[in-house]
């Protein structure tokens, strides 16, 4: 969670706690529970919000029947998890879903040591034979931006640092076998990135994910075959051991405003994606 | 300051305010249910306050206009620059330009040696990180183009069959009317095979914005952008890419240039015979 996100939650939170302080205003008794339980109801809804948010909006949205126009032309349906546009009497539906590939195919965040070869040699066969069954049309996306190379080592300076601690007092206090091996590798992962850093790699944000879209006659026609097009997509890109994961809600909305315009910074990008995938 | 904000704050101000009124009250038996009921408005506005982060862009149009479809936006999202080079899109007091960036790739896994495997992985993830700016690296597959020769297959068709019934109402001999209808037997079976199936396309692309006070200040900021990431792709590929310009970009953009109309059309139709037969 980001600074405003945390700002956001602190505020939104004082409102319960003050009233659970002032509940003896309540008369005591049965009134003084319900007030307690609207209060508690209210904290959990805040906290749903905060995590699941895309799951709660699309549940309201769904339940009272609500679509929506995002642009002229386009119309985000009750669920939230698709956009239809009409276009000579064909609908076509457009869907997304998360697909973190970088970490994996490219490169692993891992310590050099481990890194195998053949993994990235079988990296653009996997593709390959992953897209080769797929009869749809689908893009791949991958959104990156570079990093603050001087912040990032001072970041990955400070983990190492604190690792390192970490480490004396597992020596110190005789801790096991386990907790030292995995502290130490903790440790060389972190070397490795800024090894990689002093070797002028530049750190990057990435975010992955694909889009597709489907043709129908009505719309339900179009909604289904989405359905079934990104359980293939699902089904087809598990081989490259992704996390695939269908956008609903405010984020859908952000990944189809990004086919007209991107976001031109990085605390831009970041602000928009922190709950799915 | 950003118009979520003023929403957060009144929401939440009004939230406080309303929980000083139910401390406020007198106890008494009529009142104490009255200040659980103010207790929830209360909870409710919070609660409200904190969802404002994320969906201030649905919950305004949403009390606005109390429909069942609500309109969000009812622009179109873009439009093309006057120099048929950029997407424009206006947000707030600026312009946001975007340059779609053709990336001619046209390597096979299949035809590569293990160490071009890793070379190319290695250059992909060289590729993600070109870019201090958001760009966007897309790799498109999308259905083939055949309007225009689906078009005149069918117009052929009507000529054939103008002919056969010229030929048959003119007393043409058997032999001539024979012909014709071999001819015309000929191009219906080259309309059945060719959209039988859809032909896909693997495209592979690149976009980057940039915001500009002005719409010519946005176009330029973001063709230099451009010009930077193509020279980049273009040692590290060793491919000439290309800016994309006219309609060519809605091939990016819009799903029914991924799926085009008479292709699919077609396809939907003999589907449907099928089902029927």
């Amino acid at each position: 969670m980001d600074q405003e996100g945390i700002m956001y939650l602190v505020f939104a939170l004082l409102m319960p706690l003050i009233s659970i302080s002032v509940l003896p205003a309540f008369g005591g008794g049965i009134f003084t529970y319900i007030a307690l339980f609207i209060i508690l109801v209210g904290v959990a809804l805040i906290l749903m919000i905060n995590w699941v948010d895309f799951m709660l909006f699309s549940l309201v949205s769904n339940l009272l029947n609500i679509s929506f126009q995002p642009a002229a032309g386009y119309k985000l349906v009750k669920g939230q998890d698709a956009i239809l546009k009409e276009v000579n009497g064909l609908y076509y539906a457009t869907g997304f879903v998360t697909g973190n590939l970088f970490a994996y195919t490219f490169k692993e965040e891992v310590g050099e040591e481990t890194e195998d070869p053949m993994k990235l040699a079988g990296a653009p066969e996997k593709w390959e034979r992953a897209i080769i069954g797929l009869g749809f049309p689908f893009k791949y996306h991958v959104v990156s931006a570079g990093l603050d190379v001087q912040k990032v080592r001072d970041d990955l300076e400070g983990k190492r640092s604190y690792k390192e601690y970490q480490l004396s007092r597992a020596y110190v206090n005789a801790a096991n076998e386990v907790t030292i091996t995995d502290l130490q590798r903790r440790i060389s992962v972190i070397q490795a990135k800024i090894d990689r850093i002093s070797q002028g790699e530049k750190p990057i944000a990435t975010l992955m994910y694909v889009e597709t879209t489907a043709i129908g006659i009505s719309e339900k026609a179009a909604l289904d075959s989405l359905t079934s097009q990104i359980k293939a997509l699902q089904v087809s890109l598990s081989a490259l051991d992704v996390d695939l994961i269908r956008v609903v809600g405010r984020e859908l909305y952000t990944l189809f405003k990004f086919n007209f315009s991107l976001p031109t910074s990085v605390e831009e990008l970041s602000s928009s994606f922190d709950q799915q995938g | 300051m950003e118009k979520k904000i003023f929403i957060f704050l009144g929401l939440l101000g009004m939230s406080f305010i309303l929980l000083a009124i139910t401390v406020a009250l007198p106890s008494g038996a009529g009142f104490d249910a009255l200040k659980l009921l103010v207790l929830l408005v209360a909870v409710l506005a919070d609660v409200l306050a904190f969802a404002s982060r994320y969906y201030a862009y649905l919950m305004i149009p949403m009390f606005r206009q109390k429909k069942r479809f609500i309109i969000l936006n009812d622009q179109t999202p873009y439009w093309l620059s006057s120099s048929a080079d950029s997407v424009l899109q206006k947000e707030g007091e600026d312009f946001i330009a975007t340059v779609y960036i053709n990336v001619p790739l046209y390597r096979s896994a299949t035809e590569m040696s293990d160490e071009e495997k890793i070379n190319f992985t290695q250059q992909v993830s060289r590729l993600v990180g070109l870019s201090r700016d958001p760009a966007r690296f897309t790799s498109e597959l999308y259905v083939m183009n055949k309007d225009s020769y689906i078009q005149k297959l069918r117009d052929t068709i009507n000529q054939v069959e103008n002919e056969e019934a010229k030929a048959t109402q003119g007393g043409a001999s058997q032999s001539e009317i024979e012909r014709v209808r071999g001819k015309l037997a000929m191009w219906r079976k080259m309309l059945d095979n060719v959209s039988k199936a859809t032909s896909l396309e693997l495209a592979s692309f690149a976009a980057v914005s940039a915001r500009g006070s002005k719409e010519f200040e946005a176009v330029t900021l973001a063709q230099q952008k451009a010009r930077e990431l193509m020279s980049g792709i273009g040692t590290t590929f060793g491919v000439t890419p290309s800016i994309v310009v006219g309609d060519e970009i809605l091939k990016f953009i819009e799903p029914e240039y991924l799926i085009p109309f008479s292709t699919v059309s077609e396809q939907i139709s003999k589907n449907v015979q099928e089902q029927v037969i």
